[in-house]
């Protein structure tokens, strides 16, 4: 589409090319109103709504309108205990989480990214976690850590697993590290496939390590691609809904804020209590990423001009 | 200039088209029939196959007002989502619904269900619990369909006669142990299997969670800390092996199955399965009415009522296919075919049926004297409440006094 219309456009330019940047602009304007139609309807106004009803009680029949009574509730209200808890508990394991798919995603695509016999096969198995939807491998993690399941078989250890806080924590971070690790793995393969080997090669003869190579040229080309990664990820698991719940449904203090608002909304019929859980979530989740995204993605950029500069110098 | 005003003409006319789309479906028009016509029913995933069965044999008496079967998910909580976007789109798409007891009330007080008749729905033939379950401020918003009550199995093998009280079981404790087995197994995982169990030791010791009218918190008593007690004391003692504490209805009946429990806490289900043919205990097992504090103990009720939608275009069809529903004939293929507890008395004695299902007359027991669990429109609010508190309860996180204080606190917040 754009290169027919970019080719277009050049062909036009030269004749009369106020007239025709003018047209095209009027044509792109008309192109992309049903897509900016489409997506006010299926987001923007669920978003608003969602807000507007937050600002509405709950209870049978008619349904006041009480300001930010509802949002006062589960900052510092009755809610705030279930509030706070399911927020420590979202960011505590998004951060371990997010730390060990890393390391762990890095190190998978470092191996995947070597050439060697049989690395179509490697690639292709080290996906299939990630191509279990999230459902399924919660059930099959749960099993496993039944008391009579595997895991207790295996460690010769009585623990249950999915009875009390800690353990049940451990378990719902290894399955999400289990299952999302590879997503960062191929992220991050993508970004490693990009360097060119002349680079290593520049190094090598220049006499580097293999540690130093890591370090001085992988990493920091690779990071735009496992930032993405992360920024990714992070979204997700700030958002996490179903392996906690199907693992413990949100006992032993495994309730996620996402649990939280399906819990308010849908099961307690509250829909203003959980629109204004709803609203704060995704507040948490829009500063959180916005954070990341300023503080480490203007770095990243800073960073590269800097070097250009010193490397003129 | 006439290019752009074409593209803004379909631009809007696609945009009305959404409109339209969205806002159509709430259309209604009002029935010109007298209420009487085809209607549908909506009920929870079919897993015994039998429902076309009985929706047939209605359809061939009455082919002007046919029953269409429309069925669901098989998880309560997505039937209940289903009814719920029904209701609030106030579209009439479910005349009939497969009502869990436990929904009537928040149903009802919504004005989502149609009142119905005592007279004709809650007759002296049908359990007294079951009546009650779907009353609600004194009018009756389902015809009880389906009942269910909890039963204690034991080993016949091991243990001669079944213990009555709490005392007797957890003597009986001892035979397991020099059996190299657990004593006692039920739902105690947080979830509403354990709102069911709580309730059913609370409610044993005398105690209660609301008042009659489900408008005051009744919870924070000595009959309810004495109930909780009993089942923290069994969890400690290791006469519960602290693994139920994930136990839900399949993993507490997989336990005595393979032998492993000697008592369980279970609804008639789980006969079918123990008394197969490749059954490890087959011929080894019996069931009995739980035990309580000081005599035998109260069940708490499940079950299905069929309730009638407020926005239902066939209402009069059907309020008699409900009623239908509940007659004898209906009811017989319930239990013979289906394998589920009716709602009629007189069924419970029925010869035939009883040589199929010979612990009828234990679970009609049972049933007479089972308790409907909180029946308040913000049901799922104080069960939660119910399950956290006894949750931490039972895993000694609190005292059993902290946590019924706590539960208390938390169903009086429910409840607003």
């Amino acid at each position: 589409m754009t290169v027919t219309i970019d080719r277009a456009a050049k062909a036009r330019r030269p004749r009369r090319p106020a007239e025709a940047r003018e047209s095209d602009g009027r044509l792109a304007f008309w192109l992309v109103i049903p897509s900016i139609v489409v997506l006010g309807l299926v987001i923007l106004y669920p978003v608003i709504a969602s807000i507007v009803r937050s600002m509405f009680g709950d209870g049978i029949g008619e349904s006041p309108f009480v300001g930010l009574q509802n949002y006062a509730n589960a900052l510092w209200g009755l809610g705030a205990a279930d509030f706070w808890g399911a927020t420590g508990f979202t960011y505590f394991v998004a951060a371990v989480t997010i730390v060990l798919e890393t390391l762990i995603g890095l190190a998978m695509a470092l191996v995947m990214n070597r050439a060697f016999k049989g690395r179509g096969i490697l690639r292709a198995s080290v996906l299939v976690p990630w191509a279990i939807p999230t459902a399924v491998a919660a059930v099959l993690w749960k099993w496993a850590f039944d008391p009579a399941g595997i895991i207790n078989a295996l460690t010769g250890s009585t623990i249950v697993w999915t009875g009390s806080e800690i353990p049940s924590t451990i378990a719902i971070i290894v399955a999400d590290t289990w299952k999302t690790a590879p997503f960062i793995a191929l992220l991050i393969l993508a970004g490693l496939q990009v360097i060119p080997d002349e680079v290593y090669e520049a190094a090598k003869i220049d006499g580097a390590g293999a540690w130093q190579r890591f370090l001085r040229i992988t990493l920091p080309l690779v990071r735009p691609a496992l930032l993405v990664a992360v920024l990714f990820r992070m979204l997700d698991a700030l958002r996490m809904y179903d392996l906690p719940w199907i693992f413990t449904h949100g006992s032993n203090g495994t309730t996620t804020l996402s649990i939280l608002v399906v819990q308010s909304t849908l099961s307690q019929l509250k829909p203003g209590y959980g629109g204004a859980l709803a609203t704060l979530t995704f507040v948490f989740i829009f500063v959180t990423a916005y954070f990341f995204v300023r503080v480490l993605g203007v770095n990243a950029v800073e960073s590269v001009g800097g070097e250009r500069k010193e490397r003129k110098r | 200039m006439r290019n752009r005003n074409r593209i803004a003409a379909a631009a809007v006319a696609m945009t009305s088209i959404v409109a339209v789309a969205l806002t159509g479906c709430s259309s209604g028009s009002s029935s010109a029939d007298g209420g009487v016509g085809p209607i549908t029913f909506a009920s929870g995933k079919d897993l015994t196959g039998a429902m076309p069965q009985l929706i047939d044999m209605w359809n061939k008496k009455h082919p002007d007002q046919k029953v269409t079967f429309i069925e669901l998910s098989a998880s309560p909580d997505d039937q209940r989502n289903s009814f719920i976007q029904d209701f609030q789109a106030k579209s009439g798409k479910y005349d009939v619904l497969w009502d869990d007891v436990v929904w009537t009330s928040e149903f009802a007080a919504h004005g989502w269900l149609q009142p119905l008749d005592a007279a004709k729905v809650g007759s002296d033939a049908v359990l007294p619990a079951a009546v009650a379950s779907a009353t609600y401020e004194g009018k009756m918003y389902g015809a009880p369909f389906m009942t269910n009550a909890g039963l204690l199995y034991y080993r016949s093998d091991l243990v001669k006669t079944p213990p009555t009280t709490w005392a007797e079981l957890e003597a009986d404790c001892k035979i397991a142990k020099a059996n190299n087995m657990d004593c006692y197994a039920g739902q105690f995982n947080q979830y509403e299997g354990l709102t069911v169990n709580v309730a059913e030791a609370i409610n044993s010791a005398g105690g209660s969670f609301l008042s009659k009218d489900g408008k005051t918190v009744t919870v924070d008593s000595p009959e309810a800390r004495a109930g909780l007690q009993h089942l923290v004391d069994m969890f400690k003692n290791g006469d519960i092996n602290k693994a139920a504490i994930t136990y839900q209805e399949q993993e507490s009946a997989n336990a005595f199955l393979d032998g492993k429990a000697m008592f369980l806490r279970n609804w008639p289900y789980v006969y079918t399965a123990a008394s197969a043919d490749d059954s490890k205990i087959k011929g080894k097992f019996a069931m009995a009415q739980l035990p309580g504090q000081d005599a035998l103990g109260v069940s708490s009720l499940g079950g299905i009522n069929l309730g009638v939608s407020a926005y239902s275009k066939h209402k009069k069809t059907a309020e008699a296919w409900v009623q239908w529903m509940q007659s004898t004939e209906a009811q017989k293929i319930l239990v013979s075919v289906m394998n589920q507890a009716s709602v009629l008395s007189a069924l419970y004695t029925d010869p035939d049926l009883v040589k199929v299902s010979p612990y009828l007359p234990t679970l009609q027991k049972s049933e007479l004297t089972a308790v409907p669990r909180p029946q308040t429109p913000n049901y799922n609010a104080v069960s939660l409440a119910i399950q956290k508190n006894s949750y931490a309860a039972l895993q000694g996180k609190v005292s059993v006094d902290a946590a019924i204080t706590q539960m208390a606190a938390d169903i009086t917040q429910a409840l607003k």
